[in-house]
């Protein structure tokens, strides 16, 4: 770290490494076993965890895109174990909710953009090139197809898989695959499920609960409605509880 | 600030503040009151304006992605109050092809957010915001207020009109004449800009006329050509339908449907 430009201010955690010409500034927090890649640069209000990985060029928690905000401070917290590849650009919050969230062990691949106020779960892969809007909620072990981009307030369910180029301006509800143009429906994460131990029954379950939604000829709503009448397992009530607090509507299956 | 390589040849107004492994090269004019970040490359060409906002590990004025280009002196321009994101690229121009102006302008106020790509020749208006990953080919043109989104791609030579809003992920291949919405796949007309036109004081009788000249232009019954006279003949021509007409007749590539 011979020509690196760490601020004295800056708390920096154990066995942590920094490379030539990273750059950190006054208010970041750093955990234990951190590498700090080269000509990164880590601005006001990070907040990262032990074991994060940082590759070369990243920009970690600037200044949101957003011409609203007027200098507040403001965080970004990186989650444990965590990586970031080169050149992404994660940014931190705006005063809507004062931070973004990315969570454990998630892996963020060349050239993402991780825009203010986004809340990133645990375990999600986001592949190169992905731009999130402001607002964007992903849920746990979400995995994000490369060139994807993200509308702003778009809200993405757990153990989803979304196709590479996709566009994705509706809410993805959780367990499923989407893919095409226009974004939509196309069939349960099967593979993904079965490999994080998702039992028969619960599998079945699911793929009960989206062929109300989208192969009985009811539309979303009422769907939802029918599936309340009968709810046999909690992935189900996840799927329910998703498409209810929907503001911008669930995909579609055409 | 540590580590800088800023040339002594390179003109550099008042209050400049840059952070550190900035580099900046010999034929730079950077105005007052400019703002510089972390490991920024500002090559030769450049000339920033006043009240400039540059971000970490942005690339201004680099070298054309031209096959032709054989180290001509060529220049990039950034207007006044105009602010490039991290790892934005921007092209100076080239000199000697089809299209070449030897300059690249970027207007007043725009916003040029994270990874967009600038390329040699763009004539980019004022207050332009221009999406992550937004990419321009060479020579492209971009009116004034015009929004273009997310990981658009567009081709070049390709011109924007004022007051466009372009959507996430589209590919552009002809000209979009101005005032309206485009998106879908393959890329068309989806209506007008209306909130942007409201946002930016556009009276109801001028969104009233623009909108009944598109109706026009995009109903079935006409081709572009008989479109424009039919405008002729029966709407009252308004500056803004003056902009449209003039746009679709300097349109060399065609406007999209």
């Amino acid at each position: 770290m011979k020509f690196a430009s760490v601020s004295d201010k800056a708390k920096i955690g154990n066995n942590v490494t920094i490379k030539d010409y990273a750059v950190i500034e006054d208010d970041v927090v750093i955990g234990d076993n951190v590498v700090i890649g080269s000509n990164t640069f880590i601005g006001n209000g990070a907040r990262i965890a032990n074991d994060v990985k940082i590759f070369h060029g990243a920009v970690v928690s600037t200044v949101p895109q957003d011409l609203k905000y007027n200098g507040e401070d403001t965080i970004l917290e990186i989650g444990e174990g965590t990586v970031v590849r080169e050149y992404a650009t994660l940014n931190k919050g705006t005063t809507y909710s004062n931070k973004t969230v990315i969570g454990k062990n998630c892996l963020i691949m060349n050239y993402v953009h991780i825009a203010h106020d986004c809340m990133i779960g645990d375990n999600v892969i986001i592949a190169n090139s992905v731009n999130f809007g402001g607002h964007v909620t992903v849920e746990d072990w979400v995995i994000i197809g490369g060139m994807v981009g993200v509308h702003q307030f778009v809200k993405i369910g757990q153990h989803s898989i979304v196709a590479f180029m996709s566009r994705v301006s509706k809410d993805v509800p959780p367990y499923i695959t989407a893919g095409r143009e226009p974004l939509r429906y196309e069939g349960l994460n099967l593979i993904g499920l079965k490999r994080r131990g998702f039992s028969e029954e619960a599998i079945k379950s699911i793929s009960g609960a989206y062929d109300v939604i989208y192969k009985s000829g009811m539309n979303v709503s009422d769907g939802i409605k029918k599936l309340k009448e009968n709810v046999t397992t909690d992935e189900v009530k996840a799927i329910i509880k998703f498409a209810e607090e929907s503001t911008k509507g669930i995909i579609l299956d055409k | 600030m540590k580590n800088v390589d800023i040339s002594d040849k390179a003109v550099i107004g008042n209050n400049f503040k840059t952070g550190s492994f900035t580099v900046i090269e010999d034929d730079v004019v950077i105005g007052d009151n400019v703002q510089v970040g972390n490991n920024v490359y500002i090559a030769n060409g450049a000339r920033i304006a006043d009240g400039v906002k540059i971000y970490s590990s942005a690339q201004i004025s680099i070298e054309p992605h031209d096959l032709g280009y054989k180290g001509e002196k060529t220049t990039c321009e950034i207007g006044e109050g105009t602010v490039v994101k991290e790892l934005a690229t921007l092209c100076r121009a080239t000199v000697g092809k089809v299209g070449s102006r030897s300059k690249t302008v970027i207007g007043k106020n725009c916003y040029i957010m994270n990874f967009s790509h600038v390329a040699h020749d763009n004539i980019i208006g004022d207050n332009v915001i221009l999406t992550n990953s937004a990419n321009c080919g060479g020579h492209v043109e971009i009116g004034n207020f015009v929004n273009v989104g997310a990981l658009a791609g567009i081709h070049q030579f390709v011109k924007i009109g004022d007051y466009c809003m372009l959507g996430t992920c589209i590919k552009v291949v002809k000209d979009v004449p101005p005032y309206i919405m485009v998106s879908r796949e393959p890329s068309r007309y989806i209506g007008l800009n209306k909130v942007g036109l409201r946002r930016r004081g556009f009276s109801s009788d001028a969104i009233d006329s623009i909108s009944k000249a598109y109706d026009i232009i995009y109903s079935s019954e006409y081709n572009v050509s008989d479109a424009v006279v039919k405008i002729k003949e029966e709407l009252e021509i308004t500056n803004e339908i003056t902009n449209i007409l003039n746009f679709i007749s300097n349109s060399k590539r065609g406007i999209i449907r």
